[in-house]
């Protein structure tokens, strides 16, 4: 069993409904952005193109980030999640200067969104993150146990993601991939990403 | 106590540059690390210089610069009560090996010099505490470079040439402390012999950058781009000033003075300083040069 990811570059319309429903499942503090979308430009007028790029943890086969934490906060589970014990870490951040895809993010204090304090959605979700560690996307973790989808798959208004078993042939994501030949990011550094692209 | 903090500008900034600046290990808390790391290896490289020289008083301002370095590692941390746990991975994370090698440093240290000021250094316990207390110093000087250089994120870092581009620099900074200590006791002649061991430092060391970015340089288009912010973009001020002036040509000419002229206390302390800050200065460069693998779209 190894969870993982497709993310199809043409069905992404860049509409951040993945940043945004993390956000809200996560209740994520600022600066902490677990799931984020890049748009990258090309070419010259007329010829242009520009693309959406989703970006979160990898959970790599072999994470860059799992040697280097010096407590053992950031582990590998056996269904393929790297995620980070947040009782464990101490907020080195060697972690961050580890990954090659930059999406863990580190907690400096225990900051708001908004004036006036903390809200009560705020307050309720604000509880599973800790000032002083680093956090990262879990692949929602919490939902899985639940049997949904991550929250960034269950938002996508244009169906560009498929989540699954990346150890299943016959799984929607891996057929996908061999059909359709997906590609890993940096899949040069041997890292070995969970999430796997499509061209766009 | 929560309260409201805007969403940093910085980041979300940062966020949309192609070669996006680590600012973790370096800026704001991060100083801390960049001082633990200076403090630690020039504190190391004293306390290896004092014990060939057999200098006690440079070994106590060694043990004591990497126990204040120690100490801004632990500052540094997000949650630094949990600092003990960072033991646990020695099998792959350089942090864990170099807290466990600090860890046997101070504490023999500690002992032999407790020994030594009780007057029983020649005790048969002071033997091997002073050399596990060695032990624990070279790898002190070592384990920093190594901490930096596997950051797989960050091309600059990410070459097996900092190890010892740091250990040089370890070495180099012990030898102006036991100068700097040394300054009041030592003959003319000696000190001239000292500065001159620091010439040949010096340009070892100033070969070793020049080796380091050339070939760092060449690794790929975020190392190079690294390179360029340390020689000509908003890091340069730190890496000119700091680093070559500084760094390299203070103690240089100084150096270069002492093998002609007996030289007095003044001006070796004045290479001497100007070594040290040159020092913090090329940690602090590398650390704000670093500059994350750019995502290729």
């Amino acid at each position: 069993m190894r969870y993982g990811m497709v993310i199809d570059l043409k069905k992404c319309i860049g509409c951040y409904a993945c940043a945004v429903a993390c956000k809200a499942e996560n209740a994520t503090p600022p600066d902490v952005l677990w799931c984020r979308v890049i748009k990258q430009e090309s070419g010259t007028y007329p010829l242009v193109r520009r693309i959406s790029v989703p970006l979160q943890c990898m959970h790599c086969g072999k994470p860059a980030c799992l040697p280097v934490c010096p407590t053992g906060a950031t582990y590998k589970r056996a269904d393929g999640i790297v995620d980070i014990d947040r009782d464990k870490c101490v907020g080195c951040r060697a972690c961050m200067m580890a990954c090659p895809y930059q999406a863990r993010f580190f907690q400096e204090g225990n900051e708001t969104y908004f004036p006036g304090g903390v809200t009560p959605y705020e307050a309720r979700g604000y509880g599973r993150h800790q000032a002083g560690t680093v956090s990262k996307c879990n692949f929602c973790l919490p939902r899985l146990e639940q049997g949904l989808e991550p929250a960034c798959v269950a938002n996508c208004i244009a169906r560009a993601r498929i989540f699954g078993d990346l150890d299943d042939p016959q799984s929607e994501v891996s057929r996908t991939i061999r059909e359709r030949g997906g590609g890993q990011l940096y899949a040069e550094l041997g890292t070995d990403p969970s999430i796997y692209y499509l061209p766009a | 106590m929560i309260t409201f903090t805007p969403p940093s500008a910085s980041l979300l900034g940062d966020l949309q540059l192609r070669y996006r600046p680590q600012r973790q290990w370096g800026q704001g808390r991060g100083a801390l690390l960049v001082l633990a790391h200076f403090l630690s290896g020039v504190g190391a490289g004293a306390w290896l210089a004092g014990s060939a020289t057999g200098d006690f008083a440079a070994m106590v301002t060694g043990w004591s610069l990497v126990a204040v370095g120690g100490l801004a590692h632990l500052l540094f941390l997000g949650r630094w009560s949990r600092f003990w746990r960072m033991v646990a991975r020695p099998q792959s994370s350089w942090i864990s090996r170099g807290l466990l090698g600090m860890s046997l440093f101070l504490v023999t240290g500690a002992a032999y010099l407790a020994l030594a000021m009780l007057g029983d250094a020649s005790l048969s316990a002071a033997g091997p505490l002073w050399w596990l207390s060695v032990l624990g110093a070279a790898w002190v000087l070592l384990y920093k470079g190594f901490v930096w250089a596997s950051s797989k994120g960050i091309p600059f870092w990410n070459t097996p040439l900092l190890p010892p581009l740091y250990i040089a620099y370890g070495v180099r900074g012990g030898l102006a402390v036991v100068l700097l200590v040394t300054l009041a006791t030592v003959p003319a002649s000696q000190l001239a012999a000292i500065e001159t061991v620091k010439l040949w430092l010096g340009v070892s060391a100033a070969l070793l950058v020049l080796i380091y970015l050339a070939v760092v340089r060449g690794t790929g288009l975020t190392a190079a781009e690294s390179v360029h912010m340390l020689l000509s973009g908003s890091a340069a001020g730190v890496f000119y000033a700091g680093v070559v002036v500084l760094g390299l040509l203070v103690p240089l000419g100084v150096g270069i003075y002492a093998l002609w002229a007996l030289i007095g206390g003044p001006l070796v302390s004045v290479a001497a300083v100007a070594s040290l800050l040159g020092d913090l200065a090329l940690i602090y460069g590398v650390a704000r040069a670093g500059l994350y693998r750019p995502l290729p779209f």
